[in-house]
């Protein structure tokens, strides 16, 4: 049983976005309707003439205590043994209750148009065969096959950290356990999985 | 921090948001006039079918905006999603209204050939359970109306949703919307019982309105007193002059006002009219409001 997290370097990304294409990608989301299971958002902070440009990557936190498990009706949402956040495609009804209760922009609809599309693209084999809720699963069927998620396996500058917590040899660890990671919202209880590093 | 509006919930909740509260106030409102009241069963039983209607319409609504509608009853799985209970709440309501509404229908000449298919011994029971039903009413109608605030008010990121006073915002404006429909039904029925029954309605409805400006008062000192995305909502909405004008002042003041004046007016003679009028605007309200709450339901996320 694993402990996955992944742990952003916000110094080191360039807001290439290669990991928003390799997602995109690797799990068919709908690129051409704007909806990505990761992002990269780009910031301004500070006040001039001490102003600061951040390139934050954004993406599911896969919370210990997701909200958007507890709201979830059908018991679509589920959190598996490694502590991914996952949707059963099967179950979802598509009443949005765990886009309103995420408060990190984490998912999206993958609706019937989307569908379609995708159809075309990919009529050999379509991951998204009925409209459901989506969302970032760490490419979970990658690390079945001992691979890392696309975005971390794409990403040039190495921003993109992943791991297994209870390897404590592992990088994501030492990053974790050096209390040098931060959470976003931490004060919500989350208790989230994915961290950024050299970040305020 | 970065504001960002939500994009999934829309006007067909809206809708559904106000339809459940209309039709569970409407229906605890019902019962609670059958029992302390001692009503018309007729109008009781127009006022329960209505509330019925209602819910039905508002879950047609709700299932609509869905993306896999077929597989609702998968909501049942759940437990700590408010969704999960809304579907327990309702289907109770369901349940409970017909059993209260059967032995009414027996007043009617149109729905005596439906009563005749129902057996002896199971009207005699509804008969004699008939108070316990309208008690059972009441609360299934209560907790209709208030689940509806309190699936708004599961939001995390939205700081404007996630506070205790949105059930409490919602159920108000539910029992007021029942009020005043209520109102609406015994101002077209104009029998002298009916006279009786809106005397108490308008008091009510008008108190009510008054708690609901309370609330919103509190609400809005808040929304503005905090630097996040509750005071981003709230200067949208008073921003929009459709918010200030059709609900603020439309959909409670002047209501108020009309109900007010009709409750201290010397004049024997009830004017009819503008008490329906007075109804109307406090149920266009109650939809605006919802449609409001959903419109600035304002995510803050931390980038």
């Amino acid at each position: 049983m694993a402990k996955y997290s992944m742990v952003i370097d916000v110094k080191a990304c360039v807001s290439c976005k290669a990991c928003m294409a390799a997602c995109s990608t690797e799990n068919q989301t709908p690129f051409w309707d704007d909806k990505f299971r990761t992002h990269v958002e780009d910031k301004t902070e500070g006040k001039y003439p001490d102003v600061n440009r951040v390139f934050l990557p954004r993406l599911c936190m896969h919370c210990e205590n997701a909200p958007c498990e507890a709201a979830c009706p059908t018991g679509a949402t589920y959190i598996t043994q490694d502590g991914i956040v996952k949707v059963n495609y099967d179950r979802c009804i598509g009443c949005f209750a765990c886009v309103i209760a995420c408060p990190y922009d984490a998912r999206y609809a993958y609706e019937s148009e989307d569908i379609e599309k995708n159809e075309t693209l990919h009529p050999d084999k379509n991951y998204h065969n009925v409209p459901h809720v989506d969302k970032c699963t760490y490419c979970d069927h990658r690390l079945k096959e001992g691979l890392e998620p696309a975005c971390v396996e794409t990403c040039p500058t190495g921003a993109r950290i992943f791991g297994d917590l209870e390897n404590k040899e592992s990088e994501v660890y030492k990053k974790v356990a050096s209390e040098k990671a931060k959470s976003l919202r931490p004060e919500l209880g989350t208790h989230v999985r994915t961290f950024y590093i050299n970040t305020k | 921090m970065s504001f960002e509006i939500q994009h999934v919930w829309h006007w067909k909740i809206a809708v559904y948001l106000f339809l459940g509260g209309l039709g569970g106030a409407t229906f605890a409102l019902a019962t609670i006039l059958h029992l302390f009241e001692n009503c018309n069963k007729k109008m009781l039983s127009i006022a329960v079918l209505s509330s019925m209607i209602f819910l039905g319409l508002g879950t047609i609504f709700l299932l609509a905006d869905m993306l896999q509608p077929f597989k609702a009853f998968y909501a049942l799985t759940n437990p700590s999603s408010w969704i999960f209970w809304g579907v327990i709440f309702i289907n109770g309501f369901f349940a409970i209204a017909t059993f209260y509404i059967i032995p009414l229908l027996e007043e009617w000449e149109i729905f005596k050939p439906l009563i005749n298919l129902v057996p002896k011994k199971i009207l005699l029971f509804l008969e004699k359970l008939n108070g316990a039903a309208a008690v059972a009413g009441a609360s299934t109608g209560f907790l209709v109306a208030i689940y509806t605030g309190l699936l708004i008010s599961a939001a995390p990121g939205i700081s404007f949703w996630n506070t205790p006073a949105m059930p409490l915002l919602f159920v108000v404006s539910a029992f007021s919307t029942g009020a005043a429909y209520l109102l609406l039904l015994s101002a077209i029925a104009n029998t002298q019982e009916a006279k009786h029954i809106a005397n108490r309605l308008e008091r009510l409805d008008a108190v009510l309105i008054i708690i609901e400006l309370i609330i919103l008062g509190a609400y809005f000192n808040f929304a503005f007193f905090l630097p996040s995305g509750a005071k981003y909502s709230a200067n949208l909405l008073f921003g929009s002059w459709v918010f200030v004008v059709l609900f603020l002042i439309a959909g409670l003041f002047i209501p108020l006002g009309i109900e007010t004046y009709s409750i201290f007016s010397k004049r024997k003679k009830h004017n009819r009219g503008i008490i329906i009028f007075a109804s109307t605007l406090v149920l266009i309200g109650g939809y605006l409001l919802r449609y409001f709450v959903l419109k600035v339901g304002v995510f803050q996320f931390p980038w």
